[in-house]
């Protein structure tokens, strides 16, 4: 869910860059040290942004009947990483800004620290903790999607309710308004990026098993059944 | 994609993209310098202006790019609008509009305008490619300019797959149903994925074949009249700023 061009203050625009540059930094880091080991990564990677920003052009159908778009944060988090998805979230809201006016520059640290940062890092350490659970991998793919989904919105909510408290109620009250009219697509969007997230990892641990194991997505025995 | 037709086909195609940078920050100090909303919504328009006067991009094409982010901006300002009290356990939660934040909200709400009219000057008239060797310039960081400058090369490939392989499953009674819809949406993506290991393999191979050595660096155009053009550009930005900060 994007911050829309020039809607945060000036110090809360500068404040959230300053906030996620320390993770595109480290981001950025991870992705020249898996370049030097691996050189085949640059492209990867590069190639990943693309698929990212191409995911975003794609309607989702929504059981409630809103259509939306996948945002891919959990899906590139489990293939690709979660500090790769720093820059790589970059790469994508720049260009979606761009190429569709679609979030914004001001707004762009905002929406990497929601989008590329909470997220990914969401993703990533519900995907861990479900595995260390022992759960099912259909289930620990929907839960990690799903919810990184789901924290990225609360995310967004939250920066918008702290640059716009209430004049009544507060930051609280700016929260539970923000939170409630972006839940109208927010919350049936999470649940169908999990289901399809889940489609899409099941359709490639059946038939591109060496490709998941190269990313260490999964083992050897999760691919089998 | 609209924004690249009006980029590569616009007026000031020719014109240095430093300029174009220059004026569109320009744009949007002036937004957040903006003391009121007539102010900022006065920024807006020159900035409007600028687009479809200046570098001739059609009024159409300009709605078209701008009916989304608006449609945005008409849901964010309503929830500005409304105040929500959670109050005592007596009174309970109620809801009403926020009187007194109504010209806060109308300087928000007219500031996005301001700063959306800069960042649509930039992208309605500047391609993606000199809007990368624009940030070369600035000192951004090898990788991230590689993973642009990959990503931008790539993402019309895909596009095109994308397009493809929908138009092949729809053929195939795909997308029907809702349950249809997910099954179709995930081998689709699944194969995605798979493309997109194999085509980042061949483009490694195919940048190896080449002696390529790390960085991916392509060859630049060059702008005549890039000094007077980005004095035009700076000084009208500081124009408009001045008129933003002056008008009451």
């Amino acid at each position: 869910m994007h911050i829309m061009e020039g809607f945060l203050p000036v110090t809360h625009a500068i404040g959230w860059s300053a906030a996620s540059a320390p993770f595109v930094a480290y981001g950025l880091y991870t992705i020249n040290k898996r370049i030097r080991e691996k050189p085949e990564q640059r492209m990867l990677l590069g190639v990943a942004a693309a698929f990212t920003f191409v995911l975003s052009a794609l309607k989702l159908p929504s059981v409630t009947g809103s259509c939306s778009h996948p945002t891919g944060t959990g899906l590139g988090a489990i293939l690709f990483g979660p500090a790769a998805m720093a820059p790589i979230g970059l790469v994508v809201l720049l260009f979606q800004a761009i190429l569709l006016a679609h979030g914004g520059l001001t707004t762009l640290g905002a929406n990497i620290f929601s989008m590329a940062v909470v997220g990914p890092f969401a993703a990533a350490a519900i995907y861990r903790l479900a595995k260390a659970a022992k759960l099912p991998f259909g289930p620990s793919i929907f839960l990690a999607a799903s919810l990184a989904d789901l924290l990225t919105y609360i995310t967004t909510s939250a920066q918008l309710a702290f640059a716009f408290p209430d004049p009544a109620g507060g930051f609280a009250a700016s929260f539970a308004k923000f939170a409630t009219v972006f839940a109208i697509t927010q919350i049936p969007l999470a649940i169908s990026e999990g289901l399809l997230t889940v489609v899409v990892m099941n359709a490639l641990a059946r038939f591109n098993a060496p490709e998941l194991q190269d990313m260490n997505v999964t083992t050897v025995l999760e691919v089998k059944i | 994609m609209l924004t690249e037709q009006s980029a590569y086909a616009n007026r000031w195609r020719r014109v240095s993209p430093v300029a174009k940078g220059l004026f569109s920050l320009c744009g949007m100090v002036a937004a957040f310098a903006a003391g009121s909303p007539r102010a900022a919504l006065l920024a807006a328009c020159i900035l409007a202006a600028a687009t479809v006067l200046g570098a001739g991009v059609a009024i159409t094409h300009y709605l078209r790019v701008a009916a989304p982010p608006l449609l945005f901006l008409a849901a964010s300002t309503l929830s500005l609008l409304v105040s929500l009290d959670f109050g005592t356990p007596q009174t309970g939660v109620s809801l009403h509009l926020a009187g007194a934040e109504f010209l806060q909200t109308a300087l928000v709400c007219s500031r996005s305008l301001a700063c959306l009219s800069a960042l649509l000057f930039l992208a309605l008239t500047t391609p993606l490619s000199d809007i990368i060797s624009l940030l070369r310039r600035c000192r951004i960081p090898e990788t991230l300019l590689d993973l642009m400058t990959l990503c931008y090369r790539t993402l019309f490939v895909l596009s095109e797959a994308v397009h493809d392989t929908m138009t092949a499953q729809s053929a195939r009674l795909g997308y029907t149903t809702l349950t249809v819809s997910m099954r179709s949406l995930g081998s689709l993506i699944s194969n995605l994925i798979v493309q997109v290991w194999q085509r980042s393999l061949a483009l490694h191979s195919a940048a190896q074949a080449r002696n390529n050595d790390g960085a991916l660096r392509f060859l630049e155009n060059s702008y005549a009249n890039s000094r007077l053009s980005i004095s035009i550009a700076v000084g009208s930005g500081c124009l408009m700023v001045a008129l933003t900060i002056m008008l009451p």
